[in-house]
């Protein structure tokens, strides 16, 4: 953590941004009032307690604090916290039990599944790659001295309580129908039983991780003595990248990733900001100023239809049967953050998946320490992604295309006719390099959400948080090397799907699954069957991803996988390259417009998007290229001729290139490829 | 077997996964996780031949986002699509307006004459029985009057109860098995080879010259 000022500090604990605990902030202090005079009081007491949040991590956190700061101004918070660390104790947690019906998210039917926790966890590679991977299995690390479990060690479990209960730690049964943080068990890929014989393997691995972690914070004198959360982290190594990799302790998952985020930065840079706005949410509800706020009021609106669908198989975000309709403080939280996001940052506004990401954050962090963390990921680890005219979103999609194309042949091989028949069909024209920049191939409509959501309900939500302590240690090179893995993952399941009898081309119109019924599929469109299989096993198969130490040993630790070597400055590299490129595709369009009158209005669309925060204006499509239409218009033949000249002049000869290393092993794939073939041709 | 791709569009929590999931899964939440980016479902229904055969229709579904930025990914949707149902929320009468600007780039975008677009009033559970009569914003009479005037087809549904849903998927079937069979016949024939059809007929593109967006 930077060094920061004593008073800087003192300013952040006296600050609203700690309202349960500091009594100098009027909030805090009302809220307090309002306590006594209800006649609830100890429910709203627990209320209060259980806002503190969702972590013992805050509270702990306080307490570090208050130690350090010498009780300047904590003998009224300590009262309270007293009263929560004795709670911590009582472990009478009643969940909601019995609570059936819908499992998770907008699953899919897909016939594949079952087949699929199998195949994660007993299907030989097939992979030459493979054969050399370098699979870290829990133990095997780290300095070989330390194996022995601390098996007295009381068993910390994250903070996450109950909505309207103190639950501080508490282990999480074989009966509980939710998790530690909340989430359903149960999903469409594992049932109850499935996930807790998982669980029950993966707490004993989190034990020695956390064992792990301990001797790591104490070399390096960082205090973890009792349940304190750690404020500090060592600085960053390849060891402590690795262990990052192997999972953060779930109880300081929240400091540590605003740790690594620079959260405290960025907070300290904007003291008192978040409480203005929340000030101005208020008076914004309230109809203040309605008109210089139209457009934060129709964020609100869309805000207002999402705070329900956020996590509705989560606990915290359920209403409470029993305080009659009374709205989860979680909720509250969510709204306040996002629409104070919406004023604070108008050119991102409110973009649906944001509700997740600062949902996810809120299990862990207090309210505005999630506002800033949401600021960060939007603007540092995600640039653009959320923006109104989602152009990070083509961005990074059109930088994972190149990264697919150059890490993953296999792969690509499938995706790439995609590509064409994307040109083909809208234009009839020879593609220019690298079309699928401009126009990017349906594939991507999935992998669109693993970015915009970082992968929340894309995989399940152990690995989500995994790769979210990745995603802060690292960077956003993480979330390509990880979708890389995955991707490659569902190409060998499009393999075996593939060996399982639908190999020849004559099965092609045979539908997957039921290929032995040999009845014909007639499509009356261009896409090939595999087309669809494609999608629907890259859309399921990263749900059935249960255990997450499994898939890292697959793919993250995978010395030999190629798309290891990205790092971050690859990336940025990477996604300058496909900005500028895709500018000058816009560009060229724009420009061609001035010059020949009959594509006057595709000109008007692509400015308007280039405007962009045009919600309103209906049909525009910013620089998805499959909707820009002028390169599609049916010129004369000369026309076109010249136009895909100036197209290719414009956009340059230059493909880009992945920076190679030479110890690596992969420097040339071609090369490597073409010994093979060569040794191949010589044996024979 | 026939396959089609169908893709479902409409304002923000008017209900497009709910109606899927109750045609696909036959199961019904209260509280939906909002779609980011598109989920891909498929579901097979039988339609009758005019000699009174059954013929099995596969329906490729794409279920999108609805958020208004998304827009900018949709004509990927849309691309190739043989129906597409537009939903919109008879509780809200400002997600009718946002289904006509869907009909109304659907139109413009792809130039596809056979392509069937239904429009669907979902949530209508929440308008019955006398007390919750006054819930309603827009009138059936209303919209099916804008969907005869557009050629669309139309009816009103509740995902929650289930009412009606089928019975879209089935009519937009019927419709789409009616319009392509003798299309389907002519290329059997002229293919000659049994069975064997080429399919990849390439198919009027989307967004063509005729688009024409004022």
């Amino acid at each position: 953590m930077a060094p920061q000022s004593f008073t800087n500090r003192l300013a952040m604990i006296k600050s609203p941004s700690v309202p349960n605990f500091a009594g100098s902030d009027p909030r805090s202090k009302k809220v307090e009032c309002d306590h006594i005079s209800d006649p609830r009081l100890l429910s709203a007491l627990t209320l209060e307690l259980s806002d503190a949040r969702n972590s013992a991590v805050l509270s702990n956190l306080q307490i570090g604090k208050d130690h350090l700061e010498s009780r300047d101004n904590s003998s009224s918070n300590l009262s309270v916290l007293d009263l929560y660390n004795d709670n911590i104790d009582d472990d009478d947690v009643n969940l909601p039990g019995g609570k059936e019906g819908s499992s998770g998210s907008i699953g899919s039917e897909i016939n594949l599944l079952g087949h699929e926790l199998n195949l994660l966890s007993t299907t030989p590679e097939v992979d030459p790659d493979d054969a050399d991977s370098d699979n870290h299995r829990d133990d095997e690390d780290d300095d070989g001295d330390d194996n022995s479990i601390d098996q007295n060690r009381p068993k910390e479990t994250p903070h996450v309580n109950e909505s309207s209960k103190v639950s501080g730690s508490r282990e999480i049964s074989l009966e509980d129908q939710y998790d530690e943080y909340g989430f359903k068990k149960q999903s469409n890929y594992a049932d109850t039983e499935v996930y807790n014989r998982w669980s029950q393997e993966y707490s004993e691995c989190c034990s020695r991780r956390r064992f792990k972690w301990r001797q790591l914070m104490q070399k390096h004198r960082i205090s973890t003595d009792g349940s304190s959360v750690p404020l500090v982290f060592p600085p960053k190594n390849e060891k402590l990248k690795r262990y990052v990799r192997k999972g953060i302790p779930a109880e300081w998952r929240g400091t540590a990733w605003w740790y690594f985020a620079g959260g405290q930065e960025t907070l300290d840079a904007n003291i008192g900001v978040y409480d203005k706005l929340v000030k101005k949410v208020e008076k914004i509800q309230r109809g203040h100023k309605a008109e210089k706020y139209s457009k934060v009021l129709s964020d609100m609106e869309i805000i207002e239809r999402d705070l329900n669908r956020t996590f509705p198989d989560n606990v915290h975000f359920q209403k409470n049967d029993t305080s009659s309709g009374e709205e989860p403080e979680m909720i509250t939280s969510l709204r306040r953050i996002l629409v104070g996001f919406s004023i604070y940052n108008p050119k991102i506004g409110y973009c649906q998946s944001m509700n997740f990401l600062a949902g996810l954050l809120l299990l862990f962090l207090r309210e505005e320490k999630v506002f800033w963390m949401l600021v960060i990921i939007t603007s540092r680890y995600l640039p653009g992604v959320h923006n109104v005219n989602l152009e990070g979103v083509n961005v990074d999609q059109g930088v994972l295309l190149l990264c697919v194309k150059e890490y993953i042949p296999e792969l690509w091989a499938q995706i790439k006719p995609t590509c064409e028949q994307t040109v083909l069909s809208t234009r009839g024209k020879r593609p220019v390099k690298n079309e699928f920049l401009y126009r990017l191939p349906p594939i991507t409509l999935c992998t669109a959400s693993w970015f915009m959501s970082c992968f929340i309900g894309v995989v399940p939500i152990e690995t989500t948080l995994r790769i979210w302590d990745c995603m802060f240690y690292e960077g956003s090179h993480f979330l390509f090397k990880i979708s890389l893995g995955i991707l490659k993952l569902s190409e060998h399941k499009l393999n075996m799907n593939k060996h399982r009898g639908r190999g020849s081309p004559l099965n092609k119109f045979y539908q997957h699954g039921d290929s032995s019924s040999g009845e014909r599929v007639d499509r009356l469109y261009g896409e090939d069957e595999s087309d669809i299989e494609m999608f629907q096993v890259i859309q399921s198969f990263p749900k059935s991803f249960i255990d997450v130490n499994d898939l890292f040993d697959r793919t993250i630790f995978k010395k030999r996988a190629s798309f290891n070597n990205l790092d971050q400055e690859e990336i940025d590299r990477c996604r300058k390259y496909v900005q500028t490129q895709r500018n000058k595709y816009k560009e060229f369009v724009e420009h061609k417009d001035v010059r020949g009158g009959d594509s006057r209005q595709i000109g008007e669309q692509t400015r308007a998007t280039s405007v962009s925060n045009a919600p309103k204006s209906k049909g525009v499509v910013p620089s998805t290229a499959p909707s820009s239409p002028s390169l599609r218009k049916q010129h004369g033949k000369s026309g076109t001729l010249r136009d895909d000249t100036d197209l290719r002049t414009v956009l340059g000869r230059e493909d880009y290139g992945f920076k190679r290393s030479l110890t690596n092993g992969n420097w040339n794939n071609g090369l490597k490829q073409k010994m093979r073939q060569m040794r191949k041709k010589r044996d024979k | 077997m026939l396959q089609f791709k169908l893709v479902l569009l409409g304002d923000s929590s008017v209900g497009k996964s709910s109606i899927v999931h109750r045609f696909v899964k036959d199961t019904f939440d209260e509280l939906r996780e909002s779609t980011i980016g598109a989920a891909f479902l498929s579901q097979t229904i039988k339609v009758e031949s005019e000699d009174q055969q059954e013929v099995v229709i596969k329906f490729e579904i794409w279920d999108t986002a609805g958020q208004e930025r998304y827009k900018s990914l949709a004509p990927m949707y849309y691309r190739n699509a043989n129906a597409a149902l537009v939903v919109y929320d008879v509780t809200q009468e400002d997600s009718l307006n946002k289904a006509k600007a869907w009909v109304e780039e659907l139109k413009n975008k792809v130039g596809d004459e056979d392509l069937v677009i239904f429009l669907v009033g979902n949530k209508v559970d929440l308008c019955e029985g006398s007390d919750n009569e006054d819930k309603r914003a827009v009138a059936a009479t209303l919209a099916k009057q804008y969907a005869e005037d557009q050629g669309l087809m139309f009816d009103e549904v509740s995902a929650k109860t289930g009412h009606g849903v089928k019975e879209v998927f089935q009519a937009i079937g019927q419709r789409l098995y009616d319009t392509k069979k003798e299309e389907l016949a002519t290329r059997q024939r002229g293919n000659g080879n049994d069975g064997q059809v080429d399919i990849n007929v390439p198919r009027p593109s989307t967004n063509d010259t005729t688009g024409c967006c004022s």
